[in-house]
Order: C-alpha cells, then structure tokens, then sequence
C-alpha cells in the first residue's frame, strides 16, 4: 500500500470557455477605446465632464480593464483559494450582461443621452457584478483555504459593486434628480471608489500574488500585505466620509498619504520578490508588470498636484485629465499588458497541451505569442502614452493626435498578439 | 507485504522518463527542478506510485503537471498502474534544484 494518494493543494482549472471571451472583449474594449482617443482628441483640451471623455473613461474601466480582471480572475481565485469555481454559468451571465450593458452605457455617456439605453446599460452591469459577487463569495465560502490574497479579491468586488450601484444612481440622477446634488458633484468619489477601492486593491491583492509566482520567488510578507489592506480600505472610507460630510480640501492630505504608503510598500514587496528571484531572466511581461508598480506612483504625484491647488484655487481640468489618463492608459493599461502574455498563454496551453503532457516534447506557453510583437507594442504604447500626457498638460492637438495613433497601433499589436495566442494550433509531439 | 523496489535501471527509466515533463512557466523538467520526491515500484501488485511537489502550493499549472507525470510514466511502464500524489512535506526549495537546471536558470 502507498502512502496517501490524494492530492492536495491542487487548485482545479476554470474552463478556458468561460476565461477566453473577457479576454477578447476587453482587447476588443482597448481597441475600441483608442479609436474613440483619435475622434475625440479636442475632448481633452476641455473640462474632464466631457460626454466624450467620459465614454473613453468607461471604456477603459469597464470594458478594458474590468473586463479583463472578471476573466482573469475566474482563473485566479480558484488558484489563490486552492478550490474550483463555484459556477461556469454565473460567470457566463456576467459576462453577457456586461458585455451588452458596456456599449449600451457607453453610448449614452457619449451621446450624452441617459434615457433607456444608459440607464439599462447601468442595471445590466450592475447585474453582471452581482453574479460576480456571489460566484466569488460562494467560491471562497466552500473553500477552506482563505487567505490574504483572497480577502483583498473580495473586499475589491464589493467596492465594485458600490461602484456601480453609484454609478447608477448618478446616470438616474440626470433625469429624475434622485439626489440632492447634480451627478458631476458626485464623481470625484464615484471615480475614486472604482479606482482605489476596486482596482488598487484588485491589483495589489493578485499582484503580490502573481509576481512573486512568476519571478519563481519565494518572498513572502503576509503581515506587510494586511497593512497596505488596512491602509487603502482606511483611506476610501476616510475618503469617503470627508467627501460626503466634512469639506476641508487639507484634510484630503490623510487618505492620499495613506495611499501613497500602501503603494510604496507594495513597490517595496515586488521589489523584495524581485531580489529573492530564484529566476534571473525577467521576461517582458513581467518587467512591464513591474514598470506598472512604479507606474502608480505618477497618478499619485497628480493627484498630490490637484490637491494642492485645490488649496489655492479651483481645480485644474488638464492636471485632473492627466491624473484619470495616467490611470486608465498608464498604470491599468501596462499591468494588463504584462498579466495578459503571463496567463492567457497559460490558458490556451492548457487547453491544447493538457492530455498530452509528459507525452513528448511540448512548446511552452511563452512560445503561443510574439515576443518581438510584443517588444514593439511596448515601444509603441510607451511613446504614446507619455505623449498624450504631455499633450494634455500642454493642451496641444497635434501631439494628442500623434499620440492616440501611436496607442492604436499598441492596440492592434496587443490584440494580434492575442488573437495569435488563441488560435494556437496544437503542434505534433 | 508488498514488495516495494527501487532497482537503478527502473528508477533511472522513470527519471529519464520525466525529464520530459517541464514546468510550463520555468520552462524546466520536474526531474532537474528538483520536484520529484519519491518513486516506488509495487511488483506484487504492479503498481508505480510517485510523489512530487509543485515549486509554489499557489501553482495554476499544478494539475498539468501532475497529469504530465502521470502520462510520462504510463506510457514508460505500461504495465504498472500508475499513481501520483502532490506533496508539500518538505515544501519545495531552490536547493533542490539539480546543477543542470542551476545552469539553465543562470543561478
């Protein structure tokens, strides 16, 4: 008799069906969002409540990077709670109600229309979140394996759904004044919600993971993870409260300060894990991953910028358009860029080469996409991003225009690279 | 009792066997990354049991590499049922990597 046979620790794959069409809608999302960048390129030489500006602002948060971090973390959490997914179905009528709701909402932002389409655009995401919400929170609640990384997954989705139950109530709030203030005074925290509450903590909670997973690291710091946990959920509520009631700009000073620790220590984990790699050779994906990290600390000086002149005047449109741009195309875009060519690979492999594994020699999951695509679209999405920030600062139209072809370009590279990826066939062993 | 053996030629069949399952991320094979833990051969019941570990508990390809273990095995021993249990007693560490897989990662 052999001892023990089963397996344990074993997290069990998500079906690539349910991961693969998030991934291909979001790089559709991408697309999407650049063209729209080179037709309304004068939008960001205006106030930042341009209808124009805000239907980029929800592609790029929804239809890009939400969209991506659904698909990829149907993946993930089954990994980082070391169980399966509760429901394929769950996750496919998420997917279908957001992408239909997506468009939907996105052309009333730009149409600046919020009748039926938008306002049914906005329950449709809210409902795709909340089939998210439960498939996740019934996930974990079956597993017995929790730990940090999961908490941070979440507590992120349930700022998400915050998120959009806030945001639903501002596009209602156009036509029926359901609240006591116009919708444009509401979206700063609308904003901020989404982008601390869901995105930083999302990233920080499946980075911290992720990275030291692929360096091959085995640095580890759960009680530095739980910090920067209570840091951003300390700073959001603060936010929040400061925001809603007690209007003292100086006071901004506490949460962005919280902020600014919690991503200087998670600079300082992926760093940590960067120096205890077992792996010398950093591949590209992970070195942009990397860059990202570094990458969040720009909209933070921004934002320190906008706070400042608060202080001493009315606000800067074009530094608070900087500030969101830096976000969606800066530090959002470039995490996606690297996670994408580190887990999509992984899915299509699996997928292809699961059953004949062991069997002969196989290709590795690095070798389903182009690297030297790849390295181009780096290049081409650097320039352009650090282009259409100078554009908007110095509120000039040719660089915005240069700038916004140059991130189209980024985005057909991305999703040829894709696209190259999925369509791998398998070779004979 | 079974009888339980770990004769060089069949152990060393087995080994050269998984040298041809990698890691997918690492790019190396689980013999020089060190995760192979035990092999065992049952010749009163025919059967194969081995125990590897996974670089990291968190591992998304854990469940392919253990089936590439087992297929690599199967197709090596055809008359031995073959079994695979993923451990982590002892976890997994960079000493256990072999000189050749020290020289493939630049270590």
């Amino acid at each position: 008799m052999f001892p023990g046979t089963a397996n344990t620790g074993l997290a069990q794959n998500t079906s690539y069906k349910v991961v693969l069409p998030f991934y291909l809608y979001a790089g559709i999302s991408f697309l999407v969002a650049t063209l729209l960048l080179i037709f309304s390129t004068p939008a960001f030489l205006q106030h930042y409540f341009h209808p124009h500006t805000l239907a980029i602002t929800h592609v790029m948060a929804l239809g890009w990077g939400t969209m991506m971090i659904l698909g990829a973390s149907h993946q993930l959490v089954p990994v980082l709670i070391e169980g399966k997914l509760y429901s394929n179905v769950l996750a496919y009528l998420s997917f279908v109600f957001a992408a239909v709701g997506i468009p939907l909402l996105v052309t009333g932002f730009y149409k600046f229309d919020f009748g039926w389409a938008a306002q049914s655009g906005a329950i449709l995401v809210n409902a795709a979140i909340l089939f998210y919400l439960i498939n996740i929170g019934v996930s974990m609640a079956k597993s017995k394996h929790e730990n940090v990384h999961a908490v941070f997954v979440f507590t992120a989705t349930l700022w998400l759904i915050i998120t959009t139950i806030v945001g639903l109530f501002l596009i209602y709030n156009f036509t029926y004044n359901i609240l006591s203030k116009d919708s444009l005074s509401y979206l700063p925290l609308h904003a901020h919600l989404g982008i601390i509450g869901w995105f930083l903590l999302l990233v920080i909670g499946v980075g911290s993971r992720l990275i030291p997973l692929f360096l091959i690291s085995k640095y580890n710091n759960n009680k530095l993870l739980w910090w920067i946990f209570a840091l951003i959920n300390f700073a959001l509520i603060s936010f929040i409260i400061l925001f809603l009631y007690i209007k003292i700009t100086v006071l901004y000073f506490a949460p962005l300060l919280a902020i600014a620790a919690a991503i200087i220590m998670f600079a300082y984990y992926s760093y940590r894990a960067f120096y205890e790699r077992i792996r010398r050779k950093v591949d590209y994906q992970v070195k942009i991953s990397l860059l990202s990290v570094f990458m969040m600390l720009l909209p933070l000086f921004f934002l320190l910028i906008i706070i400042l002149w608060l202080l001493i005047s009315t606000s800067n449109y074009s530094v608070i358009l900087t500030y969101g741009f830096c976000i969606f195309f800066g530090w959002i875009t470039a995490i996606i860029f690297g996670m994408t060519f580190k887990t999509l690979p992984f899915i299509v492999w699996n997928k292809v080469y699961h059953d004949k594994a062991g069997l002969g020699k196989t290709p590795n999951p690095k070798d389903l996409f182009s690297d030297k695509i790849f390295v181009g679209m780096g290049i081409f999405y650097l320039t352009g991003f650090v282009l259409f920030a100078i554009g908007i600062l110095v509120s000039n139209l040719i660089i915005l225009k240069i700038a916004s072809m140059l991130l189209l370009v980024t985005a057909i590279l991305y999703n040829g690279n894709v696209w190259k990826a999925i369509t791998h066939k398998p070779k004979k062993l | 009792m079974n009888e339980i053996t770990n004769d060089e030629a069949k152990l060393e069949l087995a080994l050269g066997a998984l040298k041809f399952v990698d890691d997918p991320e690492i790019g190396l094979n689980v013999v020089d990354l060190g995760l192979i833990y035990q092999i065992d051969f049952d010749e009163n019941n025919k059967k194969l049991f081995c125990s590897h570990s996974l670089t990291t508990q968190f591992c998304p390809m854990g469940e392919t590499i253990n089936s590439g273990i087992t297929n690599a095995l199967e197709q090596t021993f055809p008359d031995y049922e073959v079994e695979t249990k993923i451990t982590f007693q002892p976890p997994w560490n960079s000493s256990k990597i072999s000189e050749e897989g020290r020289e493939f990662l630049n270590m």
